[in-house]
């Protein structure tokens, strides 16, 4: 089996104690599993035996049967061999699947608890990981043990037993031989730990240079028209053929590792055999054993060879397994940021939105996001967040609507902390309303119903209605059940934003917080989601963290942030007259709209 | 279908067709591997070579072993010679094991390494149309899976050919030992190779619904990862949990499908062997009990037929490999078939040579027709002369045809229609490398390469001296910055490198231009990704580069259209204006309306803040929730 790609990179690598961390916690979560765990180890008990008893058999018929002349012998032989026979498939056939439906289960667990871990998580914890990262503990560090349970682990079983069980049958049989075969045996093992341990080594610099070679050849497909304008197309094949070259020089020196072990493997096969023909019949001819036992030493030395073989490949699939559920417990152990508090209460309908000295930091040792923010925004009051890129606007918002909790301070909705309200009441009372439209696999009427899974068709359209969208996405020629597909690269970009608006008037909240699109919208869409977003926001609080010189005109009063602090608040006129941050920014504003 | 709808014929007739031309396609591609494996056929030689080498030692050492049962140990015969002849068969078995793999595992590598380039290689001169319409995925995978199941293919052959080689031998040996106890022993064994090519063609259809479930997975994952502003905002984690759940059911559910696959093949196809022992031990036994044969050819039979199990496996799987290497071969076989549309031509003319005394990059366009679809026009007859060294603006709302314009003069595609020539001749009749060597381009998308800011700049002449470099990225006004950066010209930018604002790369691939020195520039767009506040800094570059060289600016911003000397209004494919920027937007409704549309979108786009694009701080940027 040298299909399994497995292997493991140094710094992933676990110490012992980690190891047997690991081990101990796998097998607590494989608590509930234990009965088909049992089961199917119990397969893999009887199939080995059963390989290991088939030599023993032949052994027997050759001493008591062929050469005692003992037809009943040889018949007995050969009736047990056919049973055990019929026993190992019939076992084999069980412990796949058992074994499996082990693994799946597992594995199925697994994924759940991950997922669940990960979405308890506040927004601090999606800004410390990169979202590549987190998919991929999902995926290929999941299906990494996957791999193990379908190929690995019963052969890893199984292989140990039968070393261990083979050894003990040689013993039995004759310990003469098996003292011959320990002779061979240790080169075997030697052999396999390095092949194992180059291997991993070639196999981790093969897998880097597939992965430059793929971003070369990436680069070269994406680049091809730049590449064309610039006549270089020689120059880039060249390139290519460099990094190409390298890959295949990593190649042949991950087949060079295996050539040699290979090689020895085989050619220490042989000679066992030859030792043990040799040193068997002088034993024979002294009468020390039978001839029946020098056959059955040679049968049964596969059966000593190939699971050490196996076992040494084996063992970085369990090693890269052990490292993948080690990444895994991590993103378990983390601790939900933004819980819900035990004696938490429903948020009131409607109230004052109040931010209290609150101090807001990304990540312990860096500076606060925002400092000591003051401001209560009356029921209804449409507020404008403006100010330079990073000084902390957005935060404020996020704030506003806890998507954080702040380092220092309180943020408090008609009097109640927002830490001591129901996370439900918290996410129908305040929504937020995210920059770029994000659309989910499914249909638009499934993306709008998101925001409450307990609506009616008729709930969502009426939603979609009020806000005046809903013939716009009924003239599509599937209607409210088209596809998005893709992440609604069938819509464009305004269409996106309306299913945004959307789901919030599905929710029909008290306040919004709104971060405005920054990007272009085709002018007719334009028109449309300005019209959708100002009957959304009828009646209700507003936060918007703005863009656009319109919207902040149209806001009661403007919150000015720069480098982390508010520093003014007041309408627009109000601003303008006072001739600060907000008025160099009003005239910026104007400069560039003007030819 | 005209007439009956289910003409049994017709539709025969057709299905026949479909599998003629399938076949045919197939043909090509096994073709294409022929020729491939032909250039290394020393190689392969040697190879199979070794293989049937190997063959005859691994057969022989159950032969030895026998002798050595039969007249050393049965008959006190030299034991000690027969056991250092099956050492030394030891020592020859493992040589050529290794030597076996070796080569086929190291030749297989170099077609798949070899095709690979001549991918690479066909794909950079295919006709930018071709990309236009192809996905790089598609195209990755042609160059990686497709010829990783190649690879898997080929490096069976030399094993394959050896594995029947051995079975060969194997089966005339026992054949030649005891004809009877060899048909008896034999029997099972075509099961195992039936068995082996059914579990692989059940198998494989189970594992791609595991991997396609697995996909689902991901992308679920995926999404609530990448929305989860929306998620946490509506706190609708419950609706994507639910979802996973479904997912992670599906994947245990076709996981089980296949494990119940494995159950049902795997068992059979480790013990079909046992059958033949048993065999061999029943009736062979009683065979030696009668003394019709020897102990020794018992023990061998049994060896021998252990020796079978892998080749038989292998030969299965063979047919399986196979049939995917020829799947994947004509998807190959087509990407390297398809001929570049835009080719140079056989004998090409060349340019009036660039000297002091005459002044050269005079471009026509006379009466251009094109269109990306056949049914739908862009240019209607496009006319323009632009003089050595003029520069000349070409603005136009969006898809009015400049861009186009840009690319046909490139040759990135061939006009329908009229002509376009440089210095009086037409880009067609120019050799490609010569034309675009002649013509610098700086596209409204910058693409820096995963490499050094040198590199980079360089990239039109990777020999250029240091001292040019800097030239050129002094012209562009990106020497300062770039002294700048952490490593200054040797930083690493691109996609996996430093990350540089949108002016910067500008400046970068401006700077890109000017090494290139062409008669012709091109600036398409180049300052529409710039924040508005920066964009005096590129426009200085810009004024610096276009001086006594043609020029063509594709612009729609009135400080940087100002910079040529002739602005060009474009509109339904044709020239609408020509003339001063002062005089256009006295006399041509058209053209205030354009700039009026261009200036609403930019003003729009421009967030609020002063500090405009993220400038230096790029990638190493502090985590996404700042602002």
């Amino acid at each position: 089996m040298f299909g399994m790609g497995a292997g493991v990179a140094p710094e992933d690598q676990l110490d012992r104690s980690q190891t047997r961390r690991v081990l101990r916690r796998v097998l607590r979560m494989a608590y509930p599993f234990r009965k088909t765990a049992y089961v199917s180890l119990g397969c893999v008990v009887v199939t080995t035996a059963a390989t290991l008893a088939a030599p023993i058999l032949v052994r027997h018929g050759i001493d008591a049967g062929i050469r005692a002349n003992d037809v009943y012998e040889l018949n007995l032989s050969v009736g047990l061999y056919l049973v055990i026979t019929a026993l190992a498939y019939g076992f084999g056939r069980l412990q796949y699947v058992f074994l499996n439906r082990t693994g799946e289960a597992f594995l199925r667990e697994l994924r759940l608890k991950v997922f669940a871990a990960m979405q308890s998580q506040s927004m601090a914890f999606y800004d410390r990981n990169k979202a590549g990262v987190l998919v991929a503990r999902m995926t290929a560090d999941i299906e990494t043990m996957g791999e193990l349970i379908q190929w690995g682990l019963l052969q890893f079983l199984a292989s140990g037993f039968l070393v261990v069980l083979a050894f003990a049958v040689l013993f039995t049989l004759s310990w003469e031989l098996t003292l011959v075969v320990l002779i061979v045996f240790p080169v075997i093992v030697i052999a396999s730990v390095k092949f194992q341990r180059d291997s991993n080594v070639a196999y981790l610099s093969v897998r880097e240079r597939v992965g430059q070679n793929l971003g070369t050849l990436q680069e070269g497909i994406a680049a091809v028209r730049v590449i064309q304008a610039y006549a270089q197309e020689d120059h880039q094949i060249k390139r290519f053929q460099r990094s190409n070259r390298s890959l295949f020089d990593s190649h042949v020196r991950s087949i060079r590792i295996s050539t040699w072990y290979f090689g020895l493997v085989e050619f220490s096969g042989v000679v066992a055999a030859s030792l043990v023909v040799g040193i068997g019949g002088w034993l024979v001819h002294r009468d020390a054993v039978s001839l029946g036992t020098v056959v059955a030493f040679i049968l049964l030395l596969s059966s000593l060879f190939d699971p050490v073989q196996q076992l040494s490949q084996l063992y970085n699939g369990v090693q890269s397994a052990a490292a993948a559920l080690h990444k895994l417990f991590g993103i378990l152990d983390s601790e939900p940021e933004i819980g819900e508090a035990p004696d938490a209460v429903d948020l009131p309908r409607r109230g004052v939105l109040e931010v209290n000295g609150v101090t807001f930091t990304y990540q312990a040792g860096t500076h606060p996001a925002l400092k000591q923010a003051e401001i209560v925004v009356r029921d209804g009051e449409r507020i404008a967040l403006v100010g330079p890129t990073g000084a902390g606007k957005s935060t404020l918002a996020k704030l506003m609507a806890r998507l954080y909790d702040p380092s220092i301070g309180s943020v408090s909705y008609g009097g109640t902390d927002l830490r001591r309200a129901t996370l439900a009441s918290l996410r129908e009372r305040i929504v937020v309303v995210p920059q770029e439209g994000f659309l989910f696999n499914g249909t638009i009427r499934e993306n709008v119903r998101l925001a409450r899974i307990t609506a009616s068709d008729e709930e969502v359209e009426a939603a979609l209605a009020r806000l005046g969208i809903l013939d716009h996405f009924e003239r599509l020629p599937d209607g409210l059940d088209t596809e998005v597909r893709e992440r609604g690269s069938r819509l464009s970009a305004g269409e996106r934003q309306l299913v945004a608006l959307g789901r919030a008037a599905l929710v029909d909240p008290a306040v919004l917080v709104l971060d405005e699109a920054t990007s272009n919208l085709d002018p007719g869409t334009e028109a449309e989601v300005e019209a959708a977003l100002e009957r959304l926001m009828q009646g209700r609080t507003t936060i918007v963290v703005a863009h656009r010189l319109t919207t902040v005109q149209r806001a009661d009063r403007i919150v000015v942030v720069d480098k982390a602090q508010i520093v003014e608040v007041g309408s627009h006129a109000e601003l303008l007259e006072r001739n600060g941050k907000y008025a160099a920014l009003a005239r910026a504003w104007e400069k560039s709209h003007a030819l | 279908m005209t007439g009956t709808p289910l003409d049994p014929d017709a539709a025969a007739a057709a299905k026949g067709e479909a599998e003629e031309q399938a076949r045919a396609q197939r043909n090509l591609g096994w073709h294409l591997l022929w020729k491939t494996l032909l250039e290394q056929k020393r190689a392969l030689i040697l190879g199979v070579a070794i293989g049937v080498t190997w063959t005859a030692a691994k057969v022989a050492v159950p032969q030895l072993t026998k002798h050595a049962i039969d007249r050393g140990i049965e008959q006190n015969g030299p034991l000690l010679a027969w056991s250092v002849f099956i050492a030394i068969a030891g020592v020859a078995t493992g040589l050529l094991t290794a030597g076996r793999r070796y080569l086929a595992f190291r030749e297989s590598r170099w077609t798949e390494t070899l095709l690979r380039e001549r991918i690479y290689a066909h794909i950079q001169r295919l006709h930018v149309a071709y990309h236009d319409k192809s996905q790089t995925g598609q195209l990755m995978s042609r160059a990686s899976s497709d010829l990783q199941q190649v690879q898997q293919f080929v490096v069976m052959i030399p094993i394959t050919l050896s594995n029947v080689a051995q079975l060969v031998a194997v089966t005339v040996i026992l054949s030649l030992t005891d004809w009877r106890l060899a048909i008896v022993a034999l029997a099972p064994l075509p099961f195992i190779n039936v068995a082996s090519r059914r579990f692989s063609s059940r198998i494989h259809p189970a594992v791609l619904a595991v991997q396609n479930e697995q996909a689902q997975l991901a992308s679920v994952v995926e999404e609530s990862v990448s929305g989860v502003r929306v998620v946490k905002g509506l706190g609708t984690e419950q609706v994507q949990f639910d979802k996973l759940r479904k997912e992670a059911d599906d994947i245990q559910r076709v996981s089980l499908k296949a494990a119940g696959i494995r159950s049902r093949f795997l068992p059979a196809i480790d013990l079909l062997p046992s059958l033949g022992l048993i065999a061999v031990l029943g009736y062979g036994g009683h065979r030696v009990i009668n003394g019709d044969m020897s102990i020794g050819d018992l023990v061998a039979f049994n060896v021998y037929l252990t020796m079978l199990v892998w080749p038989l496996r292998n030969i299965g799987m063979m047919v399986a490999l196979g049939q995917r290497a020829a799947a994947a071969l004509v998807r190959v076989h087509e990407v390297l078939s398809t001929e570049p549309a835009v080719k140079s031509p056989e004998k090409p003319r060349q340019l009036p040579p660039r000297t002091s005394a005459t002044q050269t990059g005079a471009v026509r366009f006379e009466s251009v027709h094109f269109g990306y679809d056949v049914d739908r026009e862009i240019l209607r007859g496009f006319d323009l002369a632009i003089a050595p060294g003029e520069s000349v603006a070409l603005v136009g709302a969006t898809g009015s045809g400049k861009s186009t314009i840009v690319r046909l003069l490139l040759r990135f595609y061939d006009v329908t229609n009229g002509r376009i020539t440089i210095d009086g001749v037409d880009v067609r009749r120019l050799d490609l490398g010569e034309l675009r060597r002649n013509v610098g381009v700086v596209f409204e998308d910058t693409f820096l390469f995963n490499d050094s800011v040198r590199n980079n700049i360089a990239f039109s002449k990777p020999d250029a001296e240091q001292s040019i470099v800097e030239r050129a990225a002094r012209l562009a006004g990106a020497h300062d910055f770039i002294n700048q950066l952490p490593d200054g010209y040797d930083t690493q930018i691109g996609e996996r490198g430093y990350s540089l604002s949108g002016g910067q790369r500008q400046r970068v691939a401006i700077a890109r231009a000017i090494v290139a020195d062409p008669r012709v520039l091109v600036l398409d767009d180049a300052t529409s990704a710039v924040d508005p506040s920066k964009e005096h800094e590129i426009r200085d570059a810009m004024r610096t580069v276009m001086s006594g060289r043609t020029t063509i600016v594709v612009a729609h911003r009135p400080g940087t259209i100002a910079l040529a000397d002739r602005i060009v209004l474009l509109d339904g494919g044709v020239v609408a204006a020509v003339g001063q920027h002062r005089d256009l937007i006295e006399s041509s409704e058209r053209y205030r309306e354009v700039l009026a549309a261009w200036a609403v979108r930019d003003a729009e786009s421009d967030a609020a803040d002063g500090s405009g694009i993220a400038e230096t701080r790029g990638s190493i940027a502090a985590p996404t929730g700042g602002d």
